[in-house]
């Protein structure tokens, strides 16, 4: 799961994901804790929050798939990969991306018919409480004949299911790449807790050193 | 026949290296298509109601969220000091201790690899200072480090809860006296060997040295109180509580313990040596080092509240775009990302089967067959063991549940009763080989190779088994709690 990017276009994207990931993490956070300050505190209640959390969290999950597929994040069994020899590896991670790739098609499609739906003939539809902001209000007029949305209309939240399964599929087609490159064998990350492992070795190999020298001193004294 | 066909899609996907989240869409998807009537956009919106649809699945990153904070560094030496001064003087104490840190910060995480890193990295190395020996060490942790998703708030309850529709409150409450009972069949396992080897107990720190770890840990510890404690008192829902908690440890982790974020490095030196201090609590260095007595402890405690709230308020603002804070928030946000794409590609697949009729099938067949609801939760056993080898426990949990619950329901067995078996099945999966994953994390915190550890492993693994079948035959001891704090469970399909 260690991704390094190579160039500064590379760079700017991956700050780009990773940042807009944090981002939509902390504010779910502090929505739902506001609201919960808001009743306890000033005896009210912030109408929309838990409609945009769960907008929130649709789009960073499907937002962030991609970026998974990245940093080869995804979880799956890696036990009969590890048996086979380097060409067979080689020829069933070829085989996981066609798999992958039909999966990320599909679910395109299904995406965009869906989010179709709402940007065409039900445009006027609006989800339940989240209120239109201002700067969005030149929507009304593309697709709403001009007549002001009250809520936000719904084809706003749905619209990450088609912009993140295309972002999908295009991160499976690289990952295809390095594959068929040599580059790597595999879609799928062994273990979560991989990081956290290495960066415990990271540290260990730093207490080491901060001890030996330590240890240096109290012979020096 | 047809559902038989779509497992080995699944599983055969799974085995050639398909991620587990596309394994089970595209067998899914595919089937759907060929055998019902769904078009792609209404299986897109099956997708997009596991994150609108299902509010239970919220609480997911907010507990990943807290416990990430909880995790970096300094709470875990505090637990382990605490927990050192409690029982560290009894026989093989130290390795106690070290069941007992993992229990306590299993309370206050939902993960048990996390629970091996914290604890795993301070304890191994001190228990081998002491005399104890690294496989000894090893196998105590992982094996306690296994608590961290039975003791709640745990995340893999909560996925349980989201797949069948309990309440996550339920789950939390059934897993208190499971855990507290494994965590105490440990230690017992623990001191039994150490009266065997002979081991030479430690001295008793007093009183005092429990009073002052406890006071340092116990803005830690809160948590616990928050998480719980507003649940069930009905300040909080399971998600808002959550969501509370990573604020909390958010707060803590920045402005109290000072382990990340703008005044980290003002205190670091002071919390290293802390840090140092509950690692060779028992080593002689320690007594150099000194421990603050509780008076002392007061008197500084009133200075270093002010000054620390005024810190708290000029550095606020700065510590919420903090180079920390959005490393921290990134991680969870990842370890986020690929769990609920599992959940959310599973809920999928729950669709197929509640269309298909398919665990009604199932049951009905185990009806006829003479099958009672004993014989059941044994396969049941077997499928999550060998399943929790080859797979991570949500995942397992999201595919399985599914199929599982509506049997069990038909056959009289409580729905929550059943979410424990699996949780402990899946801490029995975690530390088996092959995909074993505390297994791996010991291996990599102790730093010996995995086929050590899981010899460590393996006596106190029997410990667990023992303790699986109890749970897996005694539903008093799930379902008493929940059912004395909210009342009987009501099974409604």
């Amino acid at each position: 799961m260690n991704y390094e990017p190579q160039t500064a276009l590379g760079r700017a994207v991956d700050a780009i994901e990773e940042t807009a990931i944090a981002l939509m993490l902390g504010l779910m956070t502090l929505i739902t804790f506001a609201n919960v300050v808001a009743r306890y505190v000033f005896n009210s209640n912030i109408l929309w929050q838990l409609e945009a959390t769960v907008f929130l969290f649709a789009w960073l999950v499907l937002f962030g798939v991609s970026y998974s597929v990245k940093i080869t994040a995804h979880l799956g069994v890696d036990v009969i990969i590890n048996m086979l020899a380097p060409p067979a590896r080689r020829y069933l991670g070829l085989l996981s991306v066609a798999v992958c790739l039909a999966f990320s098609l599909l679910m395109l499609k299904g995406g965009w018919d869906y989010w179709w739906q709402f940007a065409d003939k039900a445009s006027f539809l609006e989800v339940n409480d989240i209120p239109m902001p201002g700067f969005l209000n030149f929507l009304a007029d593309i697709t709403n004949d001009g007549e002001p949305y009250e809520k936000i209309p719904r084809y706003i939240p749905y619209f990450i299911l088609p912009v993140g399964m295309a972002l999908l599929t295009f991160r499976f087609l690289q990952a295809g790449w390095r594959i068929f490159n040599g580059q790597t064998d595999r879609v799928i990350a062994s273990h979560e807790a991989e990081d956290a492992v290495e960066e415990v070795a990271a540290k260990r190999e730093g207490a080491l050193e901060a001890s030996n020298t330590k240890n240096a001193q109290k012979e020096g004294r | 026949m047809e559902a038989f066909l779509l497992f080995l899609a699944i599983i055969v996907l799974l085995l050639i290296g398909v991620p587990i989240a596309v394994a089970l869409g595209v067998s899914s998807i595919l089937f759907l298509l060929i055998l019902s009537d769904s078009s792609l956009a209404s299986i897109a919106q099956t997708m997009f109601s596991a994150f609108d649809g299902h509010y239970t699945l919220l609480a997911i990153p907010f507990f990943i969220l807290a416990s990430s904070f909880m995790s970096t560094g300094g709470v875990a030496a505090r637990i382990i000091r605490f927990s050192i001064a409690c029982v560290g003087h009894f026989r093989g104490g130290l390795a106690i201790a070290g069941v007992f840190a993992c229990m306590l910060f299993a309370a206050l995480s939902g993960s048990s690899p996390a629970t091996v890193v914290a604890i795993g990295t301070i304890v191994i190395a001190a228990m081998q200072k002491v005399g104890y020996t690294k496989e000894f060490a090893a196998g105590v942790i992982c094996n306690a480090g296994t608590l961290g998703i039975l003791i709640p708030p745990s995340i893999v309850m909560v996925v349980y809860a989201a797949a069948v529709d309990v309440s996550v409150g339920r789950m939390f409450l059934a897993g208190v006296i499971p855990g507290l009972m494994a965590g105490f069949m440990l230690m017992l396992g623990i001191y039994a060997w150490a009266r065997y080897k002979n081991m030479a107990p430690q001295p008793f720190a007093g009183f005092g040295e429990i009073v002052a770890s406890g006071l340092d840990a116990l803005w830690g510890l809160l948590l616990i109180v928050i998480i719980l404690g507003g649940i069930y008192g009905g300040v909080f829902t399971p998600t808002e509580a959550a969501a509370v908690a990573a604020v909390y440890a958010f707060l803590i982790a920045n402005f109290v313990y000072r382990d990340m974020g703008p005044l980290k490095t003002k205190t670091l030196d002071d919390s290293e040596r802390r840090a140092a201090a509950a690692a060779l609590a028992r080593d002689e260095e320690a007594e150099n080092l000194g421990r603050p007595l509780f008076a002392e402890y007061i008197e500084a405690s009133g200075k270093r509240l002010l000054v620390g709230l005024v810190q708290t308020v000029i550095h606020f603002l700065p510590s919420l775009v903090h180079p920390d804070t959005r490393k921290t928030l990134a991680d969870a946000g990842k370890l986020t990302i690929t769990l609920l794409f599992i959940i959310a590609n599973a809920l999928i697949l729950k669709h197929v089967l509640t269309d298909e009729q398919i665990p009604q099938a199932i049951a009905s067949a185990m009806l006829e067959a003479g099958f009672g609801p004993v014989m059941f939760l044994v396969i049941v056993n077997l499928i999550l063991l060998i399943g929790g080898q080859f797979m991570e426990p949500s995942g397992l949990i999201v595919i399985v549940a599914p199929l599982v619950f509506p049997i069990a329901i038909d056959l009289g067995i409580d729905p929550i009763h059943l979410g424990i078996i699996m949780v402990v099945n899946m801490e029995i999966g975690m530390i088996t080989p092959p995909v074993g994953l505390n297994l791996f994390v010991t291996s990599g915190v102790a730093g010996m190779p995995m086929m050590s550890v899981v010899k460590a492993a393996l006596p106190f693994l029997a410990i667990l088994f023992v303790f699986l079948i109890i749970v897996t035959y005694v539903p008093w001891i799930s379902t008493v709690i929940p059912n004395s704090v909210m009342g009987p469970e009501i099974v409604t399909r």
